[in-house]
Formats: structure tokens, sequence, C-alpha cells
């Protein structure tokens, strides 16, 4: 499992699960919301079981896989002494990535997937914001490293 | 039986997306730089897939499998909370490398970064209701 599944077929299953959850449940699939829902101790939502599968198809991965090599350019960039700084770097990133998705009612899965799919317009315009805003910070950090 | 219908289909979700790459940090960079097609292609095939299914749903009037429900769903009016909150998502996204379904893929992974992740995400997560129920309440 160390060559990346290609993507005609990663991207279609990945649609399939949006399409599975609607089907069985009449869910909608989000990770953001399965984080939420798992944070605030509601057991009992099949979303927050969703979390609870996501870790669990991370946990197969990871028994048949080699680990990953550093973590991407925060690895390549602070070196030495100075990796201390990914700490603070990352838990910024995510209470941004937290707090962020859970305004905009949605993720990458939830608006970028499960919304567009739906043709709900708040997620056509959460996606292009967020996609806008990605690349755009992707370029000035490649600028300034 | 609901739960654990959620659980498998979040297991495929997870396993697809450490195998698709997405719980690396570098395939994602490649992605939003444009150095690499597959995260884009990726994302416009499970989009399309998504899409499609949904519509065939729809035309089938389908009833939900475990619950008996009718398939349906709501489509929501942009507000301005969409933006501010996708701007500060897309930030975190972009830095981090990681958005919240591949952060639990890579906890289970064992990807130590993504501890700290972790702490920033159910931090802000926590933020996010108690202000809510300020606003609210």
């Amino acid at each position: 499992m160390d060559d990346q599944l290609a993507w005609y077929v990663g991207g279609p299953v990945l649609g399939l699960c949006v399409v599975a959850l609607r089907w069985l449940l009449n869910e909608r699939l989000g990770a953001t919301r399965a984080w939420a829902d798992a944070v605030a101790a509601r057991f009992g939502s099949v979303h927050a079981w969703l979390l609870v599968g996501l870790i669990f198809g991370g946990v197969v991965f990871g028994l048949v896989a080699s680990p990953l090599d550093g973590y991407g350019w925060l690895t390549d960039t602070f070196t030495g002494g100075t990796q201390w700084v990914i700490v603070p770097v990352l838990i910024v990133s995510g209470a941004l990535i937290g707090y962020g998705a859970r305004l905009a009612s949605g993720c990458t899965s939830g608006n970028g997937l499960s919304g567009n799919a739906a043709l709900s317009p708040a997620s056509l315009v959460a996606t292009g914001t967020f996609f806008g805003t990605a690349i755009a910070v992707s370029f000035a950090i490649e600028a300034v490293i | 039986m609901k739960r654990f219908a959620a659980f498998v289909v979040g297991a495929v979700f997870g396993l697809t997306l450490s195998w698709s790459g997405m719980t690396n940090p570098d395939v994602l960079r490649d992605g939003l730089l444009f150095r690499d097609a597959y995260l884009m292609l990726f994302f416009a095939s499970a989009l399309g897939t998504a899409f499609i299914g949904m519509r065939v749903l729809k035309v089938l009037q389908a009833k939900a499998l475990l619950t008996g429900e009718p398939v349906s769903w709501t489509t929501v009016k942009p507000e301005r909370r969409h933006v501010v909150g996708s701007v500060l998502f897309g930030i975190g996204w972009a830095v981090a490398d990681v958005c919240p379904g591949p952060i639990a893929a890579q906890l289970g992974q064992g990807v130590p970064w993504a501890l700290a992740t972790l702490v920033g995400l159910v931090g802000g997560l926590v933020l996010f209701s108690r202000r809510s129920a300020v606003t609210s309440g």
C-alpha cells in the first residue's frame, strides 16, 4: 500500500461513501460534524461513530504501509533546535481548522463533497473560499521559505 | 446497526484518504501549489461520483435503508459565516496540509505530529460551541 491509490479509483470510492451514508441513514457525511459530536461526547450520534471509523481506517493503513517520513514543509523548514516551532504552528492551524470549519458548517468533506453534491449554494461559496485561501496561503509560504 | 453502518463508511473513507495520500502533507501541498494534479483530480472525481449518486437516489425516490425515511436534503443560502469560516479553515488547511478527516486517519496511523493538530482542533471546536452558546443564549 506504499503506492498511492490511482485518483480514478480513490476519488470515486470517496464519493460513494457520501452516497452510502445518505442511502443508509439519510445523513450528510462530514468529518467536522463527526469531530464536533465526538468532542461534545454525543456517542449515540452516528457521526461520532463515523469518526471512530475514520480513525480505524487510519489504523488499518498504518499496519500495512510505511510510516510518514517527517511532516512536509514544516519538518523540512524547521530542523534541529528549531523543530519545536512546529508544535505551536500545528496547534494554531488545528484551531483555525476546527473553528473555521464549524463556523462555515463544514470542511472539505461536509461542504466540499457532500454539500456541493447536493448543490447547496453555501457549500459552493465555502468550497471556492477555502480552496482559494489555501492555494494563496500555500504560494505565500512557498515565497517566504 | 446504524452506528455500525456509520463506522464502516468511516473506515472505508479513512482508509481511502490514507491510501490516496491525503494524510501526507507533501501530497496536499503539491496539489495546492499545482505541482501535481492528483489532489484536484481526486477531489473532482469524488465530487462527480457523489453528485451522480445523489441524483440517482433522488430520481429513484429512495428510502434510507436503515431508517426507512425518504432520502432528502435541504440546501443552504450563503451567509457571511460561510466565507469567514472558510478563510480561517483554508489558512489552517494550507499551513498544516491536513483537514479534519485526514487528522483522524493520521491519528489512527500513529503520526506523532497529528497530536499537536488534534489539540488545536479540539480547542477550536470547544471555543466555537462556547461562543455559539453565548450568542444564542
